[in-house]
């Protein structure tokens, strides 16, 4: 071929970009993410791309806003009994599923009795045992009784797995997602993308402002960047915390970094020596100094903090200090636990989940000052799934934010908790009277000072070590409006436009 | 030739037959983990059991074969356990997508292989001929997602002309937007250069000195045509068969730099597979991917009987 | 993947055979590059100078310098170490696998060309399976069902290259059958075992040993792929493929991090194809003027 008609045809494609910048329609917002997502189907939803879709695509009874609100959804009002123990739930009339029905409360029933349905598979079905009784009053009311009395259940509702799914569409919802969000599905094609356009019958008015989303999926977090660098994305979600930095100086890109109650724990496995003294996990809590290990995993995105609430919580105890490391303090209690010379003992890490790697690190050079000798073995993920959790005696883990703090404590920190078994074995009769008690607590005051006690017993008798929260990251290009990223870690897109 | 290319495709059929075999034979070993893994991290063992049962892997084993290949027989690759849905559409997707790539490599390979090789042999032993030597000497020295990795930092960070990875927005009515293919295109066929350009340029060589050539040269004809007319359509038979040998490679390395590029092909739709163990997954697509295999085998066969007088004439009568 | 390396010229040297041919050039640098390897691996953990999970966070992602010649990783491991401890691995991978496949393939090869007959065909049936299938397509099956490792890595390529050894034994073993000190040795009343490895395998093992140690360079570099896309060694091991693998993230911030496992993988494999090609020049024409005699 000649060479000029050569140069002209590779002009032209090193110049498409703008080519095909005009033939997606105004208004669309372009995501990058960075995995395939498995299922669409919210009751099986395990990955926080998943839980992207599942904000987007359908709607909760409830909702948790952008500053950890609980707001109404679905449901424009409820009330509960004076022994929280019966709950009703009143819709709003007119809310249409994609496919044109009306959202009634045989929906809602039939979205939470599938969650609690143990084929499902999902992993909120903990959360939702102690419903006793599922009663649809009328085609907007439903009441729910549970089994004890629980002042949180309007938050549970908002969680991720029971957004609410067409009762005559079960069978193809993982397919072919169809709820009643802001967004309706498009496509998606495994490896590729995930489109999602706007429902023009969303029921609050005047949302979303976006025609349509388009979702890459860009496992390589390099990939990611040169994408929000060279204009090919609008938004990355969850940034790679290692590029944050990189961004700082662009002028054409904005972080958003947000607080959440996610968080990553050092876990002593008090089934085993010699984590079963509660002086020597408390040496080890003195010993490891907190702000240094949200700097060494985080890169300083992050917030110290006592346990997994979070400090810009109401409930946070500001009573009690976070201290720097007290070397004198975790040696006198090593010696009094019998370990005056200090142990051996192997941190497990996963590899793979890179800022608890860090912290793995971070703690063996730590607790060298007082004499305990870590070794690092670093496992891959699965592995560290099976044979580690709950198995081992050291290791670091993490979390994802519940909706609600009583979800987010108590199957950690109470001796029944479902994680607390698979976790650390942690056994404290304080601990649970206190947490019984703020999940019956009626008022807000009594339940903030349970709640403050709960912290102050978590710091004296620590079950782990949970040095931050991690900051949630998203990172978006200045033609993007109108955006926040979410406590939640979701995206809340309905009044974001892009340019 | 008939009763030759009739056997291959017996041999092809048993072949696959066995094949199919093995891979699902392999590929049971693996049962209790996917429940396990579809099941969640809390799941008890009834629910495990449970959806054991719905899968249908108790049954035992060659029921579950059985089904497995008369479903593929009729066109259904089956249901991947992760996600759902019918295998069948999701290969069918990456592997267009794979085979834009491989085509458009495979073309390079063989045009680009072919005029080195040509290059090389007419200025045998020069600088040009040592330099296309090491250059295609390194392409096949060095394993691809080394080259890959270089060139995304050269061409995507430093220079910033093409994408990173990923394939793009459809374009120019392509299910992949071209400017993404540049690159891993350009990896692959570096790796597989070298073979195209060593035999055309030996064959070449061999064809220049030959009878025919020297009695062309004889005549008075010009050095060009007695290049282009003669010693390479001759020279050309080997490089056809080493092509047809070249897919094989190229499908091992589409695997590597599919990941490299983070290119949503099959070689990825695999590994995607395998790190969830997906059986369904990954069964229809090993069976796949070496089925393709076969066939270019099959094809390099023929294409090489077709051109050796001996097989193509069948036996001298006698 | 990387391929065999095919002849420059097709010509013969026009003396081959009567002077008596020096040594290659080729087979020269080639083994001096390997000897070099060689020995860095063996000696690595008492030359590197830090160990290979040595992990500070003060010191990651620092590029080259005095302290640490090619930098330091995400978790400040000195890349060089990790480097030279590498090798190890790939050599261990390349040579295992590869032996792996001779152990295996050879004695099959042998009895399938001594034999013939239902064996031979069954045996070259079964490589054809085999050889059906792209060489990381089946060490990915074999490595799909069970949790990857190192070890099982090179078994997996051990046995995805069996059948080209049974190839070329088969092969050379079909050609020697018919000489006459075979023949003789099986009219003498010889046991099979002695007349294949006494008789046949000490002729035969040139154009083995060509074919081997081109196997290992490929074993090595299919080890590598199969680390890099996750399927072999495991973190944290300094495999030069994981290593790779895992600078990716870093690959503009910290170049380094790649590019010390991609050189010492490029240096191993041009040294063995250097070698191997020697080797077969070498062999090659002293095969010929054995035959001859």
């Amino acid at each position: 071929m000649h060479w000029f008609s050569r140069s002209i045809i590779a002009g032209m494609l090193l110049t498409a970009p703008t080519w095909s910048n005009s033939a997606i329609a105004q208004g669309t917002l372009r995501v990058a993410f960075g995995s395939s997502l498995n299922t669409l189907d919210p009751a099986k939803t395990k990955i926080g791309e998943e839980y992207i879709q599942n904000f987007l695509i359908y709607s909760g009874v409830t909702e948790i806003d952008r500053d950890g609100k609980l707001k109404p959804d679905l449901a424009e009002s409820w009330t509960a009994s004076d022994d929280v123990k019966t709950w009703t739930f009143k819709l709003r009339k007119g809310v249409k599923f994609h496919h044109g029905r009306e959202v009634d409360a045989e929906d809602v029933k039939a979205t939470i009795e599938r969650v609690i349905d143990k084929a499902t598979g999902s992993v909120a079905r903990v959360n939702f045992e102690i419903i006793d009784k599922i009663e649809v009053v009328d085609p907007q009311t439903i009441k729910f009784e549970l089994k004890l009395p629980y002042a949180g259940f309007a938050e549970i509702l908002s969680d991720r797995q029971a957004r609410v799914v067409p009762r005559d569409k079960l069978d193809t919802i993982g397919q072919e997602p169809i709820g009643t969000g802001p967004f309706k599905f498009k496509s998606y094609k495994p490896g590729d993308r995930v489109e999602l356009v706007k429902n023009p019958d969303y029921y609050v008015p005047g949302t979303p402002k976006l025609d349509a989303i388009t979702f890459r999926i860009m496992p390589e977090s390099a990939a990611q960047v040169t994408a929000l660098e060279t204009g090919e994305v609008d938004l990355v979600w969850n940034l790679p915390l290692e590029s944050i930095e990189r961004f700082q100086k662009n002028s054409n890109v904005t972080v958003d970094s947000v607080a959440t109650s996610t968080w990553d724990g050092v876990i002593m496995n008090a089934a085993h020596k010699p984590f079963d003294d509660v002086r020597v996990r408390r040496a080890i809590a003195l010993a490891l100094d907190k702000k240094a290990l949200v700097e060494a995993a985080l890169y300083g995105h992050g917030s110290v903090t006592h346990t997994m609430i979070s400090p810009t919580h109401p409930y946070y105890n500001k009573d009690i200090a976070i201290t720097g490391p007290d070397i004198a303090g975790a040696k006198k209690l090593l010696a009094e636990a019998g370990h005056a010379n200090g142990f051996k003992t192997t941190i497990f890490v996963p590899s793979g989940r890179p800022p608890r790697e860090r912290v793995g690190i971070t703690v063996k050079e730590l607790l060298k000052p007082v004499g305990i000798e870590v070794d690092v073995q670093r496992v891959p993920w699965d592995k560290f799934v099976k044979d580690i959790e709950g198995k081992e005696a050291f290791y670091v883990d993490g979390f994802f934010s519940r909706p609600t703090i009583d979800t987010s404590i108590y199957p950690w920190y109470h001796s029944k908790g479902s994680w607390n078994t698979v976790l650390w074995n942690y056994k404290n009769e304080a601990m649970d009277k206190v947490l019984d008690a703020a999940r019956g607590a009626k008022s807000d005051d009594e339940r903030a000072k349970l709640y403050k006690e709960f912290q102050a017993l978590a710091v004296n008798e620590p079950a782990g070590v949970v040095p931050y929260v991690l900051n949630h990251v998203n990172a978006f290009r200045k033609n993007v409006k109108a955006f926040q990223s979410s406590p939640m870690m979701w995206l809340d897109l309905r009044q974001t436009t892009v340019q | 030739m008939i009763t030759y290319v009739a056997q291959r495709l017996l041999a092809i059929a048993f072949i696959l037959f066995v094949m199919s075999v093995l891979i699902f034979g392999i590929t049971q070993v693996l049962p209790g983990n996917v429940a396990y893994m579809i099941a969640g991290q809390f799941a008890t063992p009834d629910v495990v059991a449970a959806i054991e049962n719905k899968l249908g892997l108790h049954d035992p084993i060659f029921v579950q074969y059985w089904r497995w290949a008369s479903g593929v027989l009729r066109g259904d690759l089956g249901q991947s356990l992760i996600m759902e849905r019918p295998v069948g559409p999701l290969i069918q997707e990456a592997m267009a997508r794979s085979a834009i790539l491989a085509g458009v490599a495979f073309i390079c390979v063989a045009v680009l292989g072919i005029v080195l090789g040509v290059v090389a042999a007419v200025r045998k032993d020069s600088a040009t001929d040592n330099a296309i030597s090491v250059f295609t000497y390194l392409g096949i020295s060095v394993p691809e997602f080394f080259w890959g990795i270089v060139l995304i930092l050269v061409f995507a960070r430093y220079l910033n002309w093409l994408p990173s990875g990923g394939i793009g927005d459809p374009a120019f009515g392509l299910p992949v937007d071209p400017r993404y293919l540049i690159l891993p295109a350009i990896t692959l066929t570096f790796a597989l250069i070298a073979h195209v350009s060593r035999l055309t340029r030996s064959s070449m060589l061999e064809a220049m000195r030959s009878n025919y050539v020297r009695f062309a040269r004889a005549k008075g004809l010009a050095e060009s045509l007695v290049v282009r007319r003669h010693a390479l359509r001759n020279a050309l038979l080997p490089t056809i068969t080493v092509l047809a040998i070249d897919v094989g490679f190229l499908i091992g390395g589409i695997v590597v730099v599919e990941t490299v590029f983070s290119y949503p092909g099959l070689g990825r739709l695999l590994l995607f597979a395998i790190e969830r163990h997906d059986l369904p997954l990954i069964q229809a697509s090993i069976l796949i991917i070496a089925t393709i295999y076969c066939t270019a085998n099959l094809i390099a066969d023929i294409l090489y009987a077709y051109f050796n007088p001996k097989i193509r004439y069948g036996r001298p009568a006698h | 993947m990387a391929a065999p390396l095919i002849d420059q010229d097709g010509l013969e040297a026009p003396l081959a055979g009567v002077t008596r041919p020096r040594l290659p050039r080729k087979l020269v640098v080639g083994g001096v590059i390997i000897g070099i390897l060689v020995v860095l691996a063996a000696l690595a953990p008492w030359i590197a100078p830090y160990r290979f999970d040595e992990m500070s966070l003060l010191k990651r992602l620092k590029p080259p310098s005095a302290a640490h010649w090619f930098g330091t990783d995400e978790f400040g491991r000195d890349v060089l170490s990790r480097t030279l401890l590498g090798a190890r691995l790939s050599l261990l991978m390349g040579i295992g696998a590869t032996l792996l496949s001779l152990v295996i393939g050879v004695p099959l090869g042998l009895l399938a060309g001594y034999r013939r007959g239902r064996f031979d065909e069954v045996l070259m049936r079964t490589m054809d399976v085999l050889l059906s299938f792209p060489p990381i397509m089946l060490g990915l099956l074999i490595l799909a069902v069970t949790q990857p490792a190192l070890w099982k890595a090179i078994i997996a390529i051990g046995i995805v290259y069996v059948p080209p050894i049974v190839r070329i034994t088969r092969s050379v073993t079909l050609d020697l059958v018919n000489e006459e000190f075979i023949q003789a040795a099986h009219v003498r009343g010889d046991s099979t075992r002695y007349i294949l490895f006494s008789e046949i395998l000490p002729n035969a093992w040139p154009p083995i040993a060509v074919e081997a140690s081109l196997r290992i360079t490929f074993a090595i570099l299919l080890g590598a792929a199969l680390s890099f896309v996750g399927m072999g060694a495991q973190p944290p091991s300094s495999d030069w493929g994981l290593m790779v693998s895992e600078a990716r993230p870093f690959v503009d911030s910290a170049p380094w991090i790649a590019l010390a496992p991609g050189l010492a993988m490029c240096l191993t494999v041009i040294g063995i194809n250097l070698l191997g090609d020697g080797l077969r020049e070498t062999l090659d024409p002293r095969m010929r003027s054995q035959r001859g005699a």
